[in-house]
């Protein structure tokens, strides 16, 4: 989403994700960075002795690159949590409340435990407060709104473990 | 004068949209759906919101998100673009209600222009001509020739209760209506459990003309010429041109002056076009369109006038920014639909675009959001550029197309180039002779 006319913060690209992570096996090398202006993209991947074939030092193909990591000069956890499992997104756009009421307790905190079901924040879309419950149950590790926060369609909200 | 627009549709004419707001000193907002996250009018929006996933009926149709897109980012206005929401009043009055202005008609005229019956029966008391037909369904055989006698044949019998060509027989005289009646009432039964039939007279060549109009809501209605609209396939407009090569001078004031009369009588609000059938000196009125049109182009290339600008002013409030005196309309345009599309069997081809460039020079406009490396996504019309030529007159613009054609790169993709390529080298073309059949007829022809 870009707001306020603020420059946008680099949302990762798959394509050059994935066009990366495929030089990374291509190349057998560990780690990849990519630069433009402030924004950079990072892949590394961990070689271990058995993903690194002696005969010719080059990765085999089956040594998938491992984790993938953006580097940004802002909002970075943001961005990463998009295609984590645990992550709760925006079904719908609107207005994001951790609280019932202004000025009441949260809803969750991180470290919480959350049962599946549970109610984690309110989006309020048109006027009608939409409840967003657990699918899942977990730790709560991570809550990436602010209460009051406008948030897109798709947008991460919380990351449950 | 709005601070900030909300621009609730994608492809090239959001792109067009966001233009006038910027040459207007206008924010805009570009909302999309997650397959458009890299469309160029994203790209260039002064503030996205992404409001759902690729099908429309969950984003661009999706006029809850599209409000609540409006409420975060602080719209003053939307404009709904064409297709999707445009014509939807029930979107036109949610968004009036929500506090926001709807850049467009009021949600009253487009209930009215939305039902086809309703508004046939408004064009005939405004005193625009319709195509004759039978006021009400025919039951049995002598109702029918009495109906198709004051006619005049050929006639068409149609489904009443349907549409899309079900139930419509075509016949040419006494003997054949009395054949073909009973076999359109048992299709019309069949596709529609209702038997009951209507006649209308058949126009076996007429030109699709129609008059792009604006008016302030104030009774006060001007109009931009006409566009001749005649070579379409499955109703779908290919390639458009204004002026209509096959006016002469006195149908023409006839045409454009009924037009702003009707508009002026209704007290039309915003730009519109009224639709007609022509033949034999006639005008049949069809349908009004209360929206912008993808062919507005080429009225504003012989008028000098910019519609989506002048849209964003009246829904401003302002009055127009141009009394009839003052629009000259001067030369010739034509615009060619390119779609992602194969040029042989119109089979779509989204994907990605591998090599880009599109024609310049003088005369030549190309309304397009397609980009290299663009991803032309499977989820919507097939529409990806409007290249649009002019010309001091009508030789020098088709020169100017067939040129322009020979210059646009498209790669990646199959597109209606290759058609339009053949179609500027038609006699029948070169020379402006065609009907709304033509073009059927012409790719039907081995070529």
């Amino acid at each position: 989403m870009k707001m306020g006319g603020r420059r946008p913060p680099l949302v990762p690209d798959a394509e050059v994700i994935r066009a990366l992570a495929g030089l990374l096996s291509e190349t057998g090398l560990s780690e990849i960075e990519y630069a433009v202006g402030d924004h950079r993209i990072r892949v590394a991947r961990e070689l271990t002795a058995n993903a690194v074939p002696a005969a010719n030092g080059y990765a085999n193909g089956h040594g998938a690159p491992l984790p993938v990591e953006t580097s940004l000069p802002a909002a970075a956890p943001v961005t990463t949590a998009v295609e984590h499992p645990g992550t709760v997104t925006a079904p719908l756009v609107g207005v994001a409340y951790l609280a019932p009421q202004p000025g009441d307790a949260p809803f969750v905190r991180v470290g919480d435990m959350i049962s599946k079901g549970q109610t984690l924040l309110i989006i309020e879309a048109m006027k009608v407060m939409n409840q967003i419950r657990a699918s899942r149950a977990g730790r709560l590790v991570r809550i990436f709104v602010d209460d009051s926060d406008p948030v897109e369609y798709g947008a991460p909200l919380m990351l449950i473990e | 004068m709005f601070e900030k627009v909300l621009i609730a549709n994608r492809g090239e004419i959001a792109l067009r949209i966001h233009r006038a707001c910027q040459e207007m000193g206008i924010r805009t907002v570009a909302v999309h759906s997650t397959a458009d996250a890299r469309a160029m009018h994203v790209r260039l929006a002064d503030e996205t919101v992404c409001i759902g996933p690729p099908q429309a009926r969950d984003s661009y149709l999706n006029a809850a998100s599209i409000l609540s897109a409006a409420t975060i980012t602080g719209a003053d206005a939307i404009h709904p673009g064409l297709g999707f929401l445009a014509e939807n009043a029930d979107f036109a009055a949610a968004v009036e209600e929500t506090g926001f202005t709807f850049i467009g008609p009021s949600p009253e005229h487009i209930r009215l222009m939305g039902d086809k019956v309703r508004a046939k029966a408004e064009a005939q008391r405004l005193g625009i001509p319709v195509v004759p037909g039978s006021p009400e369904a025919v039951r049995g055989l002598p109702a029918a020739e009495r109906a198709a006698k004051e006619i005049g044949y050929p006639v068409l019998l149609k489904a009443s209760a349907g549409g899309g060509g079900r139930g419509m027989k075509l016949a040419r005289d006494a003997a054949e209506l009395a054949q073909m009646l009973p076999l359109a009432q048992i299709e019309a039964k069949a596709a529609f459990g209702d038997d009951s039939v209507y006649l209308e007279r058949y126009l076996d060549r007429p030109r699709h003309i129609e008059v792009q109009l604006l008016g302030d809501g104030r009774g006060e209605v001007i109009h931009l010429g006409e566009r001749d609209c005649s070579l379409q396939r499955s109703h779908q407009k290919l390639l458009e041109e204004a002026p209509s090569p096959a006016l002469d001078a006195a149908d023409r004031e006839r045409l454009l002056a009924t037009a702003v009369a009707a508009l002026k009588e209704l007290g039309y609000k915003s730009a519109g076009t009224m639709e007609f059938l022509y033949q034999d000196g006639e005008f049949y009125f069809i349908e009004m369109n209360t929206r912008l049109q993808v062919e507005h182009p080429i009225s504003e290339m012989i008028s000098g006038v910019d519609v989506v600008r002048e849209q964003i002013r009246i829904a401003a409030g302002e009055p127009l920014g141009y009394r009839q005196s003052d629009i000259v309309l001067r030369g010739h345009a034509i615009e060619c639909r390119i779609n992602a599309e194969s040029s042989e069997d119109f089979r779509p081809s989204p994907g990605r675009i591998s090599d880009y460039h599109a024609p310049g020079g003088l005369g030549v406009r190309v309304d397009s959001a397609l980009y290299q490396g663009y991803q032309v996504p499977p989820f919507y019309d097939s529409l990806v550029a409007k290249l649009i030529a002019y010309g001091a007159d009508r030789e020098e613009c088709v020169m100017r197309l067939r040129r322009a054609l020979a210059e646009y790169v498209v790669g990646g993709i199959e597109t209606t180039i290759p058609l339009h390529q053949r179609l500027v080298e038609e006699p029948d073309f070169r020379r402006g002779d065609y009907d709304i059949h033509w073009l059927e007829r012409f790719l039907a022809r081995p070529s």
